[in-house]
C-alpha cells in the first residue's frame, strides 16, 4: 500500500523492445453522436430504463473501434445481461436496507448507526465498482481471448476508503500515491488470458508533475479560508443576533467589524480564482494523469508509452465548450417558448392546477433536457476525443508476447455491474 | 456446383494466435480450413451470430460456444453470402432495429407501470399495511423520532425546559390543558395512549408523530381565542394518531424511495425527475390524509358537543393569505378549502358546550409564562 517505488523506475528503461506496435481508434464522431442522442431521448422517455442498452451500445462502439496492434477489441456484454444483474442486485439490496432501518431503530437513531451505515454503503459501493470492473474485463475480447480479474473486492474497497481518508487529510497531496497504489492493486489482478498485468507508474513522479497545478489551485483556496478565520465571528454573530432589517445589520457590521467586508471581498476573489483555475487546468490535469497511467500499464513483457499532447486535449475541451455554448443558446430559446406557450394556454394569473402541473413539468423537463444534453455533448466531444487521442498517442512495446497467450479465467457475473448501478456508483464506460 | 470460398482471419478462442484461413461455404456449414488443408472447424449456419466490429470487418462467432472463437472477414462480398445463409445474421440491421423497437416498447410500458404504481399502488399498499404494523414497532419508531425531533426543535438556552407547564406559575395552565386533552381522548376513543406536550416554539403549529406523540407549539396557544379552537386542533392531531398516519407516511415514503430511487433514475438529470415526482405524489397523499384527520377532528368535537367549526375558523385566521408557490406541492390543503370542507360536515353552532371554564382558559393561556421566548 505504500508508494515509494523508485526501484521500479530504474528497472523500466532496461527492458528490450522486441517489437513495437500501435494503438489506433477508428471510430467516427457521427455514429457516436447518433448512439448518444438517441440514447438520451430514450432515457427520458423510459425514465432511465433504457440505460442498460445505451451503455452497451456505447461500449460496443468504443471497444470495436479501438485497435491494439492490428486487432480490434470487442465488447461481448449484452444489455439483457446487465438488466438481469441489476434486478438481482436490487433483490440483494432490499433486505439490506430493511436490516439497516430496523437496526437503526433497535439501537436508537444515534449518529453512530447512521455513520456506520454510510461507511458500510461506501464499502459495498466500492466492492460493486470492483465487481463491475471484473464484469467489463471478462466481456472484453481481443484476438479470441477475454480479459479477467482476480483478487478480493472487499480488500479493494477497504483500500479505496483508506486512500479517500488520506486524500482528504492531506488536502489532495496523497492523490498520486492513492492512484499509484490502487492502480497497482487493480493491474496486479488483471489478466489477459494467461498474461498477467501489473502497473509500474510511480506515485512520486505523478506528484512531481501535478504539484504546480496543486499549488495554483490550493494556494488561493488556503488564502481564502485563512482570511475567513481572521474575522471575529462571535462579534458578527452578536450583531446579526440583535436583529433588524438586513440594511440595519449590514450597517452595524460595517461599524462594529470594519474588516468584515474587506475579508469577504478577499475571500470571494481568492476562492473565485481557485475555482476558475481548477476549471481551466482540468484538461492539463487529465493529460498528466492519463499519460502517467497509460505509460505505467504492463502485461508481462508488453509495455505501453503514452505521447498524449496537452494541446490536443485542450483542443478537445475547446470543442466541447463551443458545442456547449450553442446548446445553452438553444436551451434559452426553448425555455422561453415553453413558458410562453404555458402562459398563452392558461393565462398568467390563472390558479388552475393544470397550469401549475404543466409549469412544473416544463421546469423539470427543461432541467432534464439540459442535464442530458450536457452529458451527451461531453461524451460525444471531450470524452470521445480524449479516448481517441489517448489511443492514437500510445505506443506498444514487446508485442510479440501477444502472439502466444492462452485462454484463462471464467466470465464474471453481471451482478457487480447491477449492484454498482443500483447504488448509483456505476462508472459509465 | 462449385462451392464459394474466401479468406478470413480466425481466432480459436484458446490461444491468441492469428490464423489466416480459407472459408468454404458448404451446404451444411461454414468450413474453416487451415492453409495446409486441415479443417479447424465447421460452423453450422443456424448458430452463427454477428458481433460488433469496426466498419471494415465482418466479425462472427458460433452461438453457445464455450470458447470465444472468432472469424473476421474483410471481403464484403463473402460477408454478404454468409449473411444470406445464416438466418440470425442481418447486416442491414433491420432485425436489430425490430428487436430494439420491442425493447423500447417494453421499457416505456415498464416506466408507465412504475409511475402508475407510484401514484396509486404505493398509497394503497401503505394504507393496507399500516394497520398491520405491530403497535410495539410503531411505538419504537415514535420514541426514536421523538428524541430526534426534540433536539432539532429545542433551540432555547440549556437551562430552560423545552416543555411548558413545569414551572410554578405554569402548573395551573398544565392542569387545564390536561383536562382538555382528557376530554378529547375519551371522546376520540383511541387505543394508543397519547402523550400531548406544549413546547416553547413561537410558530402557530401542532403535529403528531407515530406512537401517539402530539406536540402543540406555544405560538398556537397564543393565537387561539378560545378553548374550542385549541381543542379542534388537538382533535385533528388525534385523528392522525388514530389513522396511524405517521406509519402510513413512512411506508409510503419508503415505497416511493424504492420505486424512484432504486428502480429508476441512475442517469444524468434523473435526480430531478425523482425529486419532482416524489414531491408531487407525497404532497397529494399528505393532502388526502389531512382531510381525513379534519373529518376525525370534526366528529370528536361533535361528540363532545363543542364547536366543530372552530378548526376551520382558526385555520383561516392564522394562515393569512394563500401561500405563494405551487399548490400541487403543498402538503396541506389551503385553509379555505379545509374550512369549506369542515363547514360542510359540521352544522353551525350558536352555543357550544364550553370545554374549559374562563378561569381555566386564562390559566391555559399562561402555560408557557415562566420563561420569556
Amino acid at each position: 500500500m505504500t508508494s515509494f517505488d523508485a526501484g521500479s523506475l530504474a528497472a523500466a528503461p532496461g527492458r528490450i523492445d522486441r517489437q513495437t506496435g500501435n494503438v489506433r481508434f477508428l471510430g467516427q464522431d457521427r455514429p457516436f453522436w447518433r448512439i448518444l442522442v438517441r440514447g438520451a431521448v430514450l432515457l427520458m422517455v423510459t425514465l432511465g430504463i433504457y440505460r442498460f442498452w445505451l451503455i452497451t451500445d456505447t461500449r460496443r462502439f468504443l471497444w470495436a473501434n479501438t485497435e491494439i496492434d492490428g486487432d480490434s477489441l470487442e465488447y461481448s456484454g449484452t444489455a439483457m445481461e446487465i438488466l438481469l444483474g441489476f434486478l438481482v442486485a436490487i433483490a440483494l439490496l432490499v433486505p439490506l436496507y430493511i436490516a439497516f432501518f430496523v437496526g437503526a431503530l433497535d439501537l436508537g437513531t444515534a449518529g453512530l448507526t447512521t455513520g456506520l451505515a454510510l461507511v458500510a454503503l461506501a464499502l459495498i459501493g466500492q466492492y460493486a465498482v470492483w465487481r463491475a470492473r471484473g464484469y467489463r474485463l471478462t466481456r472484453t475480447v481481443l484476438r479470441g481471448l477475454h480479459f479477467h480479474q482476480t483478487g478480493s473486492g472487499l480488500h479493494y474497497a477497504i483500500c479505496v476508503l483508506f486512500w479517500w481518508a488520506m486524500i482528504v487529510m492531506t488536502l489532495g497531496l496523497a492523490y498520486p500515491f492513492a492512484q499509484a497504489s490502487l492502480e497497482r492493486f487493480k493491474l496486479a489482478h488483471t489478466h489477459y488470458g494467461d498474461l498477467a498485468g501489473r502497473f509500474e507508474g510511480s506515485g512520486f513522479r505523478l506528484l512531481l508533475r501535478g504539484l504546480p497545478l496543486w499549488f495554483v489551485v490550493m494556494a488561493p483556496t488556503f488564502i481564502a479560508f485563512s482570511a475567513l478565520l481572521s474575522i471575529d465571528w462571535d462579534r458578527v454573530g452578536e450583531i446579526v443576533g440583535r436583529g433588524g432589517t438586513s440594511d440595519d445589520i449590514l450597517g452595524r457590521i460595517a461599524a462594529g467589524a470594519p474588516e468584515f467586508y474587506e475579508v469577504i471581498g478577499l475571500f470571494v476573489l481568492a476562492f473565485g480564482f481557485a475555482v476558475s483555475a481548477a476549471i481551466v487546468l482540468f484538461p492539463a490535469f487529465q493529460t498528466i494523469v492519463m499519460r502517467w497511467w497509460v505509460s505505467g500499464l504492463r502485461f508481462a513483457g508488453v509495455g505501453v508509452t503514452s505521447r498524449l499532447r496537452m494541446s490536443d486535449v485542450y483542443a478537445a475541451y475547446l470543442r466541447f465548450l463551443g458545442y456547449l455554448l450553442l446548446f445553452a443558446l438553444a436551451m434559452i430559446v426553448m425555455a422561453f417558448i415553453t413558458f410562453a406557450a404555458i402562459g398563452l394556454f392558461f393565462g398568467t394569473s390563472a390558479e388552475s392546477k393544470a397550469a401549475e402541473i404543466f409549469t412544473i413539468l416544463g421546469m423539470v423537463g427543461l432541467y432534464v433536457v439540459s442535464a442530458l444534453g450536457l452529458s451527451t455533448i461531453y461524451q460525444a466531444t471531450a470524452k470521445l476525443w480524449v479516448w481517441r487521442l489517448t489511443a492514437q498517442s500510445s505506443v506498444l512495446s514487446g508485442v510479440a508476447a501477444l502472439d502466444h497467450v492462452r485462454a484463462a479465467g471464467a466470465p464474471d457475473s453481471p451482478v457487480g455491474e447491477g449492484l454498482a448501478d443500483a447504488l448509483n456508483v456505476g462508472g459509465g464506460v | 456446383m462449385s462451392v464459394r470460398t474466401g479468406t478470413a482471419r480466425y481466432f480459436d478462442g484458446l490461444t491468441s494466435a492469428r490464423r489466416d484461413v480459407t472459408l468454404e461455404l458448404a451446404a451444411h456449414a461454414l468450413v474453416i480450413r487451415q492453409a495446409d488443408g486441415i479443417i479447424l472447424g465447421e460452423w453450422s449456419y443456424i448458430r452463427l451470430k454477428h458481433l460488433s466490429a469496426p466498419d471494415h470487418i465482418f466479425r462472427i462467432a458460433l452461438r453457445k460456444n464455450a470458447a470465444p472463437a472468432r472469424l473476421e472477414i474483410t471481403d464484403m462480398d463473402l460477408a454478404h453470402e454468409i449473411d444470406l445463409l445464416a438466418p440470425d445474421i442481418d447486416r442491414t440491421g433491420a432485425s436489430a432495429r425490430r428487436d430494439r423497437r420491442r425493447v423500447i416498447g417494453w421499457a416505456c410500458f415498464a416506466a408507465v407501470m412504475m409511475v402508475l404504481s407510484a401514484a396509486y399502488g404505493v398509497p394503497l399498499l401503505a394504507d393496507r399495511l399500516a394497520p398491520l404494523v405491530p403497535r410495539g414497532f410503531e411505538q419504537r419508531i415514535g420514541v426514536a423520532a421523538n428524541a430526534q425531533l426534540r433536539t432539532m426543535l429545542d433551540k432555547g438556552p440549556a437551562d430552560r425546559p423545552f416543555d411548558c407547564g413545569e414551572g410554578p406559575i405554569e402548573q395551573a395552565g398544565q392542569a387545564a390543558f390536561e383536562r382538555l386533552v382528557r376530554q378529547l381522548e375519551t371522546a376520540a376513543n383511541v387505543r394508543i395512549p397519547l402523550e400531548v406536550s406544549v413546547v416553547r416554539r413561537a410558530e402557530a403549529n401542532a403535529f403528531a408523530l407515530p406512537g401517539g406523540f402530539i406536540y402543540v407549539f406555544q405560538g398556537l396557544i397564543d393565537k387561539a381565542e378560545n378553548a374550542d379552537e385549541l381543542a379542534a386542533v388537538i382533535a385533528h392531531e388525534i385523528g392522525h394518531v388514530a389513522h396511524r398516519d405517521g406509519m402510513r407516511a413512512l411506508l409510503q415514503g419508503a415505497g416511493l424511495s424504492f420505486l424512484f430511487g432504486m428502480m429508476l433514475g441512475d442517469f444524468v438529470g434523473g435526480g430531478a425527475v425523482v425529486l419532482a415526482g416524489r414531491a408531487i405524489l407525497q404532497s397529494a397523499y399528505s393532502r388526502r390524509v389531512e382531510h381525513a384527520a379534519d373529518r376525525f377532528g370534526v366528529e370528536v368535537m361533535l361528540a363532545l358537543g363543542a364547536d366543530a367549526r372552530a378548526l376551520g375558523r382558526f385555520l383561516e385566521r392564522i394562515s393569512g393569505d394563500t401561500p405563494g408557490g405551487f399548490s400541487v406541492l403543498l402538503d396541506h390543503p389551503t385553509a379555505q378549502e379545509r374550512a369549506a370542507a369542515i363547514n360542510a360536515m359540521a352544522p353551525p353552532q350558536s352555543r357550544g358546550v364550553t370545554l374549559l371554564d374562563p378561569a381555566e382558559w386564562a390559566a391555559l393561556k399562561r402555560i408557557c409564562a415562566a420563561y420569556r421566548t
